[in-house]
């Protein structure tokens, strides 16, 4: 694969197309591959740039060490948009990624022209939440018991729990195959995530995005993840929102042409 | 993405992994990301090198012209692997890939170390088939064609859909998730090469003279004309081998991904 070393670190990546870069990130359990189903559409007119965060495929981790981090993600994504040297790019991260996209616009603004979020992945801290309870998110806690399972070996276990908590219970048995073995091998960054330490989204941060910004979600998600995009949405200054019918989290596999048609309309905006 | 100038073309190949070199080509109205499923558990032991064959995606064909057909394909197969300059490689083909590795066998078994055909499309001329008769065009033909002016005429889900329930059987495009369908989607165009194509048909001699090491594997559920190739070329390509995959159908590797890296690793191995 084509590699960019990124603060001591080969990051793969896989480039697509000619025009003004658009640089995805995966989210949890993702790779470059999560973003397939959009490649054709997107790639028509624009560079897209899908990345592999470090630890997911193609490398192989074995979850031993503890650069498995926000901050490092965001420092490397950082470092990759600045080692691209193409002049200001789109970002689009969806899930995890999403909350990666957030704080790299938060810190760098003068490296994203537009940001993408596509449900973005975290918490909401008292000043977006008042009833949080931000000493136990009842997500980490699940979480914990999906890095147990694999932890101990049981990685279709651990990884259907995960599966289970974003989609809803069942949803691991009616997922197909391909998706499925994708999310397999990127089984141990789980536990990388454990201790990760994401701070909660504030206000004042929502309120500091400088990047014209849309958020995306599934009509159909259920759970934390619509309300985080909604809070952000909400302070996050000139945010668009758009909701796609008929799907949940992962909304650009369940409806590719409806979300190229959304995003390519919103880059194409002036 | 990573490419290589062959006759003429740049094409366009993903390279993930590091060990003996697996080749990977893919079938009609497919590309590179058709093996996603199959890269993590393939890749912990062996580079894999997923190409898309000319006027494939990334590529956005028209259509026109006489550079769609398994002559040209083995042409640039031939001249990708020399230029790889990796020594002989072990080769993987689906469906029409199966067909375009098979002739690259033929032709060249200097470079090849183990061949791997997946339901290899084609037909059987009368020296395999005594029923098969010379000129007679195959099943397929009637239906590809409609498809293939569906196609022509902007009705691209109409074309897929008439395509892939010839070969799945009727409601298959119906019942196919939403990422799969985009990618034939982003390939649809290359069905015009297709049935311009006059390909010949398998013969007795073509198989007998094959040498490479061989393996077939099938989708156990598989029905009609790709079974009948699959087990009448292994009856004539001598010491093959053949594993049926239970439970799938054409697609074997997308719908029993853990499997069927199983079947062929042990298969490299061997």
């Amino acid at each position: 694969m084509q590699t960019f070393r990124v603060n001591g670190y080969d990051m793969s990546y896989l480039e697509i197309g000619e025009g003004p870069p658009l640089v995805c990130i995966h989210g949890t359990l993702g790779d470059f591959r999560t973003w397939s189903a959009v490649m054709g559409p997107l790639s028509k007119t624009r560079r897209v740039i899908s990345v592999s965060l470090r630890h997911f495929f193609p490398e192989h981790w074995d979850g031993v060490g503890d650069d498995y981090l926000m901050a490092q993600h965001v420092a490397d994504v950082i470092e990759f948009i600045v080692k691209l040297d193409t002049g200001p790019i789109d970002l689009m991260g969806h899930s995890r990624g999403g909350h990666i996209a957030f704080r790299v616009a938060e810190q760098r603004p003068e490296l994203l022209r537009k940001l993408i979020l596509a449900e973005p992945g975290g918490d909401l801290d008292r000043s977006l939440e008042p009833d949080a309870n931000e000493a136990a998110p009842p997500r980490a806690m699940r979480l914990g018991v999906s890095a147990d399972k694999i932890r101990h070996g049981v990685i279709e276990g651990g990884v259907a729990a995960f599966y289970a908590m974003i989609e809803a219970e069942g949803a691991w048995a009616r997922l197909h195959a391909a998706p499925k073995q994708q999310l397999r091998d990127n089984a141990f960054t789980l536990l990388g995530q454990i201790g990760e330490n994401r701070r909660p989204y504030k206000r004042v941060e929502a309120e500091s995005i400088r990047s014209a910004t849309m958020f995306i979600g599934g009509a159909d998600t259920q759970g934390a993840l619509p309300a985080v995009l909604r809070a952000l949405a909400t302070h996050v200054p000139g945010a668009k929102t758009k909701m796609i019918e008929g799907a949940r989290h992962w909304m650009f596999e369940q409806r590719p042409q409806e979300f190229c048609r959304i995003v390519l309309e919103f880059l194409d905006a002036p | 993405m990573q490419t290589l100038t062959i006759n003429g073309y740049q094409m366009a190949y993903l390279d993930i992994g590091q060990g003996p070199p697996l080749v990977c080509v893919h079938g009609s109205l497919c590309d590179f990301r058709i093996w996603s499923p199959v890269l993590g558990p393939l890749s912990r032991k062996h580079r894999i090198i997923a190409v898309s064959l000319r006027h494939f995606f990334p590529e956005r064909w028209d259509g026109i012209g006489d550079t769609y057909s398994i002559a040209q394909h083995v042409d640039d197969m031939i001249g990708f692997i020399e230029k790889l300059d990796a020594g002989p490689v072990d080769l993987m083909g689906h469906s029409r890939g199966g067909h375009v590795s098979f002739r690259l066998a033929q032709r060249r078994p200097d470079l090849l170390r183990k061949l791997i055909l997946a339901e290899p499309g084609g037909e059987l001329d009368p020296s395999l088939d005594p029923a098969a008769r010379p000129d007679a065009p195959s099943p397929l033909t009637a239906p590809f064609r409609a498809s293939a002016e569906k196609i022509a005429a902007g009705d691209i889900d109409g074309g897929l859909a008439l395509f892939l329930d010839t070969i799945e059987g009727p409601r298959a495009w119906r019942r196919l998730p939403a990422a799969p369908k985009q990618l034939l989607r982003d390939n649809a165009m290359t069905l015009l090469g297709q049935v311009r194509d006059k390909r010949p048909p398998f013969s007795k001699r073509d198989a007998e003279a094959i040498r490479t090491p061989t393996l077939f594997i099938g989708g156990a559920n598989t029905k009609g004309l790709l079974a009948q190739v699959l087990h009448t070329l292994a009856a004539h390509v001598k010491g093959s081998k053949v594993t049926t995959i239970p439970g799938t159908t054409h697609p074997m590797f997308e719908q029993a991904p853990q499997r069927y890296c199983e079947v062929v690793l042990e298969f490299l191995a061997s």
